[in-house]
């Protein structure tokens, strides 16, 4: 066997440069394929790695707590008591990063100008900065002080179609405990940017201000919680179901529909790619190996005369392809390479602005390619290689010698 | 009284149709003949006279239709393709008209190639080659590809590789058709030269009168029938 490599590999290596141009155009074939996947991989997992993180930091986190039908209806009959001590000690373990309670009701909001619906969401200004990242995105004014603090963030968009802005006053009404509508004016003290659907819903004040308000008294609508890693999230989410049976525990991806399915569809996305490459491979290997075979019909009879068996022909083309497309791959995984680490430092997309919100991506993208992706790509378009190109090899075996010599004369 | 040599080749009685019903061509008609060792053999005949058929039944490149090829008294047919290459590896060497060096590989291994399909040593490959190029007079030319041999000493080249295996036979297939008068002498003298000094057999097929000149054997074809079989 090692006699038969060493008779074959000088020989398939040097046939691979029989014709260099082509060898060269298949290697450009291979080796961009496998760079594009590798590419578009690493961008779309960034994109929605970028997009996940963006949108679940607004409010979201990774995992909500409610109460029973809370979700389905998020009136102020739906609303739990702050978390036992059980739920506590369960939200306090380390495979829990943050976490925070909230009260969020749907209201109204009144300017001089407009009356629009909005939710109106009481929160805990200091461990909102934790889990949050609407106390950075504030662009006029401040973000709450505490608990207690009366005032309103508002969003932009929400300012703009309110015709009002900071330090002037609007109006909140929200369905009380008993029943009637509550309403209260609340200064404007911050607002926010955030992607304009979420401006234009959300307004937050200090959760024991919004409590007092409707009457509530330490009642809380949700419970959000953040995981260092989103791999580990459906193991906290069933430790978090122990420990409060009774409650409605979500991951992200259960109240985020959009995003769970956007998650989703990312990943088929760079499939469909993976498997447009692979024709592309496909096409241009069979192409170029069934050329090399018609070529060398003549030399294979040759070869076949002088003692080669129809197997070390089979071997011989099938070696040739092995190399031809394992260069192609070593190539596309430095490039590849060279793309990510070349862009390590981020693809900022903030001069497209607005134009990129419907994808609710961040500003910046930052490339990263996992291992998995490393090794599961390359030897994928290699073994698709060599398996396309075992046709072309199987019709050289099936040379018979004397064809082939007659062709040679 | 001299022992009478074994053949290395028997045919006998073999023929080869190509096509079928009215399209069918007999290519070789009820052939009987025997080469023996040490024949510096001609086979000679008109283009479509059946002599590169001939070959390629002896050389065990091709089925007859009917009959039987033998070569050291064992049978060809009932053989498996991958017997039939070790047949043609151990017992036949071939020399053939055109393209029959390998282009990628140097004329040194070009020769060494048959020694490393039958697994014979770096070392000893490596000897037996350059001793065969130098054979053929190609010594200080054993690193350079085909592409920079002339025509003559490529078929050099062919013959050297022909030889290093010690072949029971040598099957060459009009091995000067391309090459100019003083090349084919040349070439003629020094299979001739082997045939004398080492005993190798010959059966060469050919048409060209130089080669013939040479001829311990004549052997004339005509349609597919072996016409004459005229010792010298």
């Amino acid at each position: 066997m090692m006699e038969t490599f060493k008779l074959l590999a000088p020989l398939a290596w040097r046939n691979l440069w029989r014709n260099p141009r082509r060898t060269i155009i298949t290697l450009f074939v291979v080796s961009v394929g496998l760079w594009s996947i590798l590419a578009v991989a690493s961008f779309i997992t960034a994109w929605a790695q970028s997009s996940r993180d963006a949108t679940l930091r607004l409010l979201i986190a990774q995992g909500q707590i409610h109460a029973e039908g809370y979700m389905d209806d998020p009136n102020i009959s739906n609303l739990m008591p702050p978390p036992g001590a059980a739920l506590v000690a369960a939200l306090n373990r380390p495979d829990i990063s943050n976490w925070v309670t909230r009260l969020e009701l749907p209201g109204v909001v009144q300017s001089e100008y407009k009356t629009l619906p909005v939710s109106l969401v009481g929160v805990d200004p200091d461990a909102e900065r934790r889990i949050s990242s609407i106390p950075e995105k504030i662009v006029e004014g401040r973000y709450l002080n505490g608990l207690e603090d009366d005032s309103a963030v508002i969003g932009l968009n929400l300012a703009k179609r309110l015709k009002t802005a900071l330090g002037r006053r609007i109006i909140l009404m929200v369905t009380a405990e008993d029943g009637w509508l509550e309403e209260r004016s609340f200064d404007v003290v911050g607002v926010y940017d955030a992607d304009t659907a979420f401006e234009d819903t959300y307004i937050f004040t200090g959760r024991s201000t919004m409590q007092a308000m409707v009457g509530v008294g330490d009642k809380i609508a949700q419970i959000a919680f953040e995981v260092p890693e989103d791999a580990a999230l459906a193991g906290v989410v069933e430790r978090l179901r122990a420990a409060a049976p009774g409650l409605d525990i979500r991951p992200w991806r259960k109240i985020s529909l959009i995003m769970g399915a956007m998650d989703a569809t990312m990943g088929g996305v760079i499939f469909i790619w993976l498997a447009v490459m692979m024709v592309m491979i496909s096409i241009g290997v069979i192409n170029t190996q069934l050329m090399a075979v018609f070529e060398r019909t003549h030399e294979f009879g040759l070869l076949r005369a002088l003692g080669f068996k129809s197997r070390h022909v089979l071997w011989l083309v099938t070696f040739e392809s092995v190399l031809l497309i394992g260069l192609g791959v070593l190539i596309g995984m430095i490039a590849g390479a060279a793309t990510v680490w070349g862009l390590s430092d981020g693809i900022d997309l903030s001069a497209f602005g607005k134009a990129l919100e419907a994808f609710k991506a961040g500003d910046t993208l930052y490339l990263e390619v996992k291992t998995s992706d490393y090794i599961i790509f390359p030897l994928a378009i290699w073994a698709l290689g060599i398996l396309v190109a075992l046709w072309p090899a199987w019709r050289a075996q099936k040379i018979s010698p004397v064809e082939a010599m007659r062709q040679a004369t | 009284m001299k022992a009478e040599k074994k053949p290395i080749v028997s045919c006998k009685g073999i023929t080869k149709v190509f096509g079928k019903d009215e399209l069918a061509v007999h290519a070789l008609r009820s052939i009987d003949l025997d080469i023996i060792e040490g024949d510096f053999a001609t086979l000679a005949g008109p283009s479509g006279s059946g002599k590169t058929t001939l070959l390629n039944m002896i050389g065990a490149l091709d089925h007859p239709t009917s009959g039987q090829v033998l070569i050291d008294g064992q049978p060809l047919s009932g053989m498996s393709k991958s017997q039939l290459s070790d047949l043609r590896l151990n017992k036949i060497g071939f020399i053939f008209q055109a393209y029959n060096l390998v282009p990628v590989l140097s004329a040194r291994e070009n020769v060494e190639f048959v020694l490393r399909l039958l697994k014979v040593e770096a070392n000893e490959r490596r000897t037996r080659a350059d001793a065969a190029l130098a054979e053929v007079g190609l010594q200080g030319l054993e690193n350079r590809r085909p592409s920079a041999l002339s025509g003559g000493q490529q078929q050099r080249v062919a013959i050297a590789r022909a030889l290093v295996a010690r072949p029971r036979i040598v099957l060459a297939d009009e091995p000067t058709a391309n090459l100019d008068s003083t090349t084919t002498g040349e070439l003629v003298d020094l299979m001739y030269r082997l045939n004398q000094e080492s005993g190798t057999t010959f059966l060469i097929g050919t048409h060209d009168p130089r080669v013939m000149e040479h001829s311990k054997r004549h052997i004339e074809m005509t349609d597919g029938q072996i016409e004459s079989d005229i010792r010298a």
